[in-house]
């Protein structure tokens, strides 16, 4: 067609007279409001932005280039007058198989985004100039437009926004509440009100104290409190509110409120990738987590001791333990990595957790672009990556505070000498044996014919490595901590255990450049930028903008400053809505880690300014922000609803609460309930990590890190030791814990914004199975009958223990009955009591030749080891018991809280 | 088409997993013991290969002394080696000295293809295989090289190419789960998060099945527990369970949950079967070197590979290793060469007598191939060879692979990628491209952007394809 070959003149001439004129036509209007800014979003990186890489000779630049098509349309691209015909609609509403563009599925235009491009050369395809376009913008352009720091591009600049999805970075809007309703109740019901809902009715007394005791501590309530609680809410609602205190005076309270915390921070004990090597001090920043809830410590104070501890106050050590959080990621340096990869892992690492963390803010989206569908111009992500630039890492030196428990140094450090000195004296064996046989290697092949045993060479770089290991485990009763501190960046070849701290921090080192890496790309510096936070939050928010300090100032202080600031509108919803969702199951907002406009919108905006502002207003204290959401009838409801159609009928997504989401207790919840009703568990708090009993298989398996095998996982050789809350368990990147991740325990690598349950076959086989699920029921039937006599009154005791209340008789009658016949059976058994071994047999194989080799190891652990109480410690009757125990584990009532 | 489905509709599909398929527990399938959801959600295009065979090689074999001879290292050899540049590691510093292949090398196959010595069997299919020499990846590390072949992600957390591919294409077998692991006892670096199903639902993690002990962890009741207990202790469970139920009728997950019970009971019964060789004829176990101490453990794996995906698994990864030969290439790589040479060529002969070759796609590589140049241990250059992201080889068969071609080229000693150079996640998009998935439309929503296997999006590696 001839349009291919239209002149420049003609396109001026057609254009030019409606620069001036006020007349705009649909078409321009269409161009200038949809067509421009969707090709800028959506096209341009391919078809213009780097005029020398356009993708298939398309290049839509100007309407000449555009109309004249590219490599396989030509005069096709584009008929004016023919919109439905021409292919630049046809391909981008993906009707040309396998040339749809946007080429990714997760680009692609909306049906109404196509409809514009059909209209706009149906309506001749005009193109008015880049001024006119201005005028047309300025006078019709809907959407918002956001101002921020700079963006890499013009359009992106200039981009408009839904209103509705920057709501994250407006002020707080704050409603006032009639004074004799309960805020909670008076936004949840309005909406129940408005999506024509009833609310369900109180959850039962038993029911509620269960769900509060494992909301609250993730533990199951004492029988005794239950019916105490149960007797006096029949009387009046009001006891819940002195219960809810009582609980969370508890220090059980702190731990269940760190381990949510620790899901977000990814806490572990040790640093995952080649080596795995333990971080021995992580273990004090999850006990500052758990004091700081415990405490009540207000949250601003929490997020700034995190985010700038050691700025703030070195000479605290609290502050330099909670700086931890900074150095929570996966991280290593090996002697074959290259240190700027490697350092810029971490501080991409940290610009990110930090932003998702605090601000809901996946700052990863903005790296090598701006952002996508937020307000987030690449600049602010370096210039909160460059807050960090001069954060280096160190396990400073920090005391001991009275707190801190120190239980268990000396045996685990005994242990751990031992098997170190297992180790050297198996390596001065080797030694004598290699100097024995070792002879010259001849030959131009050199094969590794130098007499010595592969196996022993094997050996030898496995057991060097393993001391090295163990030595780093020595530094967990040391008077250090994991943290970090502000000074010159040091180039480090191979990170192996503690990092001293520099006399003077800005002598030796460089450095790091505060520069956007074009396209990501460490290696490609771009423009330099100030350090600041985002700039979207600051200008919606109507935040007072200060500089953040640069060279050698406090930059992370004047982050940390600026996160918990009063107009920062980000921080509060944040953290407001995290406990919400830890009561509900759900987050007003149900994207807890991301507030921007791809996280799903808030169901109740209002409520969620109002908990805000109200949170902030009363000291950022998290205790009594439970105290509000708890004591609401909102909280209360049963989790059955009276008219269930209704509800899947005007609340299919579960989310406007008119009865409370029943929810699956997570893995921790789950091994710590069955310790408490056995009666095992060990309720210290704090301190170095302990090691359970995990599945022994998965603990003997060997686990390659470089130079070798790990170590045998050795559980702690005493049951106390072993019976404490999961919180506890020491994490290690490398070696999970198949009962926890089974139950959906997240790994450590990313941050969890919520847990997920799923309901896999493996879960069942775990329960059923698993030794350690076992020990349990045993020892739960040994507890029953050390306080119980009669059948009917154990397997009563039995239900008030593992699930809150009284068997009913069918219950009893089913429960006593398998217990006798279980017996009967166990009777003809004779369990014989399992032994261990203090060495073991394994079998890897040889880097040198490919070919498997044995070696024993020594297992100190097991010279002291004491099992929990066994099958052979005790009668058939209690073994017939446990079966019962077993299932009652197993049941539904006791994973799932009403 | 986007494959996300919200949480509602995936609780339905649960449910009709469980109770939607022929009706009654005891038809239950396998899949749904092990997987919640048994989508099918179909192909992007029309797939050249229906199920994958992945050897992973773990440690990192090394190109020049297996697929892609480089004489001209035999004139350097022991000549000194010298790098520098930005990215230099400690690996690369030190003195270096060139190390030739201590192996000949042989043309097989009407197509010449190069095999170094040690491949006595493989050679005879060098017409069904097609060798790329273009591929490069970033890391040196093997964990984070091991994540990003199998993940497409260096730092690890990702989902695994195989949970990928079921979350795409669903299992074939409703009665097996769709991703299915046969690791090495000792588990590589960076362990089962090489078959993670990342941030995807639990449903697509890849499923080990463990070559000791209990093949998958607490199938069966401790010692002394039998079965006629369980079932008394399933039967109480139920019954206690069903009260419970009965009060509750809207929760879905409680009825899912108490049917997994009995799926897991079966599913005792079941795996072993699956796992059992035994059935297949003596002349089968000898092919695939099953009863000879060098090939056993990797016969076995072949072997089971085709038996899985014979019964409708979608993907199997089967690991062989530990290729980290840095000292004693002839010794270790020797060995290790012997020791997945016969049982793989018994694979790809199995496959094609059963006519499963063309379209099962056969993807064998290591996580990076190795240097041309080693440094100084023990007082002398060790004649072994260090990590290298820059150059490997990799070869496919079957599924729609060009057969009998050999793709792209290192430099003259095998230092770097030269030619039809494409990065891993070109590899992986192909990879997709073969088994009918687009990898731009394979996405999940998750941390504010859709993810996809290939991070940000990739090329087909058009010259790969048949």
């Amino acid at each position: 067609m001839f349009r291919r070959f239209v002149p420049a003149s003609a396109l001026l001439f057609a254009v030019l007279p409606s620069v001036f004129s006020l007349e705009v036509s649909d078409g321009e209007k269409l161009f200038a409001l949809r067509i421009k800014p969707l090709f800028a979003q959506k096209c341009m990186a391919c078809h213009g932005n780097e005029p020398e890489e356009i993708k298939s000779e398309f290049d839509m630049r100007t309407r000449q280039s555009l109309i004249s098509g590219g490599e396989i349309f030509e005069d096709e691209v584009v008929i004016p007058g023919k919109g439905a015909m021409s292919y630049l609609y046809r391909l981008s509403a993906r009707l040309e198989e396998d040339l749809e563009m946007p080429p990714k599925e997760a680009d692609k235009l909306t049906k109404e985004q196509t409809w514009w491009i059909r209209d706009w050369i149906n309506e001749g395809a005009p193109w008015p100039s880049e001024e006119r376009v201005a005028l047309i913008q300025k006078k019709y352009a809907e959407g918002e437009q956001v101002l921020t720091s700079r963006a890499l591009t013009e359009d992106w600049q200039k981009r408009r926004y839904e209103s509705k999805k920057l709501w994250a970075y407006r002020p707080l809007s704050v409603e006032s509440v009639p004074k004799d309703q309960h805020p909670v109740d008076w936004f949840v019901n309005r909406r129940l009100k408005e999506n024509g809902l009833e609310p369900a009715s109180s959850a039962s007394g038993g029911e509620l104290f269960r769900r509060l005791s494992f909301g609250l501590t993730g533990l199951p309530p004492d029988p005794a409190e239950a019916i105490k609680f149960e007797r006096q809410f029949e009387k009046s609602s009001d006891v819940l509110l002195t219960y809810l205190e009582k609980l969370m005076t508890s220090p059980h309270y702190g731990e269940h409120f760190a381990r949510h915390w620790l899901d977000v921070a990814r806490y572990a004990d040790s640093a995952g990738f080649a080596n795995d090597y333990s971080r021995p001090n992580a273990w004090r920043y999850r006990d500052y987590v758990v004091r700081s809830f415990n405490d009540d410590k207000p949250f601003d104070q929490f997020v700034k001791e995190q985010v700038a501890g050691d700025e703030m106050d070195p000479q605290n050590p609290e502050n330099l333990v909670a700086t931890g959080f900074l150095r929570m990621g996966p991280w290593e340096q090996t002697g074959m990595s290259v240190f700027k990869e490697t350092r810029q892992l971490w501080l991409d690492d940290v610009t990110d957790s930090v932003g998702q963390a605090f601000l809901a803010h996946a700052m990863q989206c903005a790296k090598c672009h701006d952002h996508k569908f937020d307000p987030v111009p690449t600049r602010d992500y370096y210039a909160m990556m460059a807050v960090f630039s001069t954060t280096q890492f160190a396990d400073r030196k920090a005391s001991f505070l009275s707190t801190e428990s120190k239980r268990g140094f000396d045996s685990f450090t005994e242990i751990v000498q031992s098997k170190i000195s297992s180790y050297q004296q198996e390596d001065v064996r080797l030694k004598e044996k290699m100097n024995r046989l070792k002879k010259e290697e001849t030959g131009s092949a050199k094969v590794g014919d130098n007499g010595l045993d592969p196996g022993d060479e094997a050996s030898q770089s496995r057991i060097f490595k393993n001391l090295i290991r163990h030595r780093i485990e020595l530094d967990r009763v040391e008077p250090l901590t994991h943290a970090v501190y502000t000074g010159k960046t040091i180039t480090r070849r191979n990170v192996q255990g503690r990092l001293d701290m520099p006399e003077n921090p800005w002598q030796k080192g460089y450095f790091d450049p505060d520069v956007i890496y074009t396209a990501g790309d460490v290696y490609s510096e771009g423009d330099a930028v100030a350090p600041g936070g985002l700039s979207a939050a600051e200008s919606l928010g109507n935040m007072k903008v200060r500089p953040f300090p640069q060279g050698k100032g406090k930059r992370r202080l004047a982050l940390a400053e600026w996160i918990v600031d009063g107009k920062n509108p980000l921080t509060a919803r944040v953290l407001v809505n995290r406990v919400w969702s830890w009561h509900f199951g759900r987050g007003i907002a149900g994207n807890p880690n991301n507030f921007g406009g791809t996280g799903e919108l808030p169901t109740h905006p209002a409520l969620l300014d109002y908990l805000a502002d109200w949170f902030m207003k009363n000291g950022w204290s998290v205790k009594k922000l439970n105290r509000l959401i708890l004591t609401s009838e909102t909280y209360r409801r049963s989790s059955r609803h009276p008219n269930p159609k209704s509800l899947d009928e005007n609340d299919p997504k579960g989310q406007w609460y008119a009865r409370f989401l029943p929810r699956r207790l997570v893995a921790e919840e789950i091994r710590d309930a069955m310790l408490a009703v056995s009666g095992e568990l060990n309720p210290a708090v704090g301190g170095i990590p302990v090691r359970p009993d995990i599945n022994s298989e998965v603990a003997l398996q060997p686990r390659q890190i470089m130079g070798g095998t790990a170590s045998v996982y050795e559980p702690d050789p005493l049951p106390e030791q072993r019976n404490r809350r999961t919180l506890y368990a020491e994490k290690l990147r490398g070696l999970r814990d198949p009962f926890l991740e089974a139950f959906n325990q997240p790994g450590s690598d990313l941050s969890c914004e919520l847990r997920q349950s799923s309901t896999v076959a493996p879960q069942a086989l775990t329960l059923l199975n698993a030794e350690e699920v076992q020990d349990r029921a045993l020892a739960f039937a040994d507890r029953l009958l050390k306080e119980r006599k009669k059948e009917s009154t154990v397997i009563q005791r039995a239900f008030a223990l593992a699930l809150g209340r009284s068997a009913s008789a069918d219950e009893l009658s089913a429960c006593i009955e398998r217990w006798k016949q279980a017996t009967a059976t166990e009777k003809e058994k004779e369990p014989a009591p399992k032994t261990y071994s203090p060495k073991i047999k394994r079998t890897v194989m040889a880097e040198k030749t490919g070919e498997p080799y044995d070696f024993w190891e020594v297992l100190p652990v097991f010279e002291s080891y004491q099992p929990d109480l066994q099958g052979s410690d005790v009668d058939a009757r209690t073994r017939g018991l446990a079966h019962v125990c077993l299932v009652i584990f197993n049941l539904n009532e006791f994973s799932y809280l009403d | 088409m986007s494959h996300q489905k919200p949480n509602q509709v995936a609780r339905l599909t649960r449910r009709e997993a469980l109770y939607g398929l022929s009706g009654g527990i005891g038809s239950l399938a396998f899949a749904s013991m092990l997987q919640a959801e048994v989508p099918k959600l179909g192909n992007h295009h029309p797939a050249k290969a229906n199920r994958c065979i992945f050897l992973m090689m773990e440690g990192g074999p090394s190109h020049i002394d297996t697929f892609d001879p480089k004489p001209a290292l035999a004139q350097r050899h022991l000549q000194k080696f010298n790098r520098s540049g930005e990215r230099e590691s400690a690996m690369s510093s030190g003195e270096r000295y060139f190390v030739r292949s201590p192996f000949d090398f042989l043309k097989a196959g009407k197509c010449g293809a190069d095999f170094s010595s040690e491949w006595h069997h493989l050679k005879d299919f060098a017409d069904d295989m097609c060798f790329y020499r273009g591929c490069q990846v970033e890391s040196v590390n093997h964990p984070t090289a091991c994540y990003h072949v199998n993940t497409g992600n260096r730092f690890g957390g990702d989902p695994a190419v195989g949970a990928w591919v079921t979350y795409g294409l669903g299992t074939l077998n409703e009665n097996l789960p769709g991703f299915v692991v046969l690791p090495r006892t000792s588990y590589p670096q960076g362990g089962a998060n090489n078959w993670s199903n990342g941030f995807l639902p639990a449903d697509y993690q890849g499923t080990p099945l463990r070559p000791e002990g209990s093949p998958i962890l607490d199938l069966n009741p401790p010692n002394g527990m039998t079965r006629k207990e369980q079932r008394s202790n399933l039967d109480l469970l139920a019954k206690l369970n069903g009260k419970h139920f009965s009060e509750r009728p809207e929760q879905d997950d409680l009825s899912a949950r108490m049917s997994s019970y009995e799926l897991a009971y079966r599913m005792q019964m079941e795996v072993p079967g699956i796992l059992d060789i035994e059935g297949e004829t003596e002349k089968t176990r000898e092919a695939y070197g099953i009863g000879d101490g060098k090939t056993d453990s990797f016969g076995r794996k072949c072997l089971l590979a085709r038996r899985l995906i014979e019964k409708g698994v979608r993907f199997v990864q089967a690991y062989s290793g530990n290729w980290d030969s840095h000292d004693y290439i002839e010794r270790a790589h020797g060995s290790l060469i012997r020791s997945v040479d016969k049982p793989i060529a018994a694979l790809l002969r199995d496959l094609k007598e059963r006519g499963l070759l063309e379209d099962t796609l056969v993807v064998w590589c290591g996580e990076f191939g190795r240097t041309p140049d080693n440094g100084i241990r023990g007082g002398g250059a060790s004649y072994g060879r260090d990590h290298n992201p820059k150059a490997m080889t990799m070869w496919f068969a079957g599924g729609g692979t060009k057969a009998g071609h050999t793709i792209g080229a290192t430099d003259e000693i095998g230092a770097e990628a030269v030619d039809c150079v494409h990065h891993i996640r070109d590899v992986h998009c192909t990879w997709l491209n073969l088994l009918g998935l687009d990898d731009n439309k394979l996405t999940y929503f998750h941390a504010g952007r859709h993810k996809q296997l290939s991070q940000f999006g990739g090329e087909v590696i058009g010259d790969l394809i048949a």
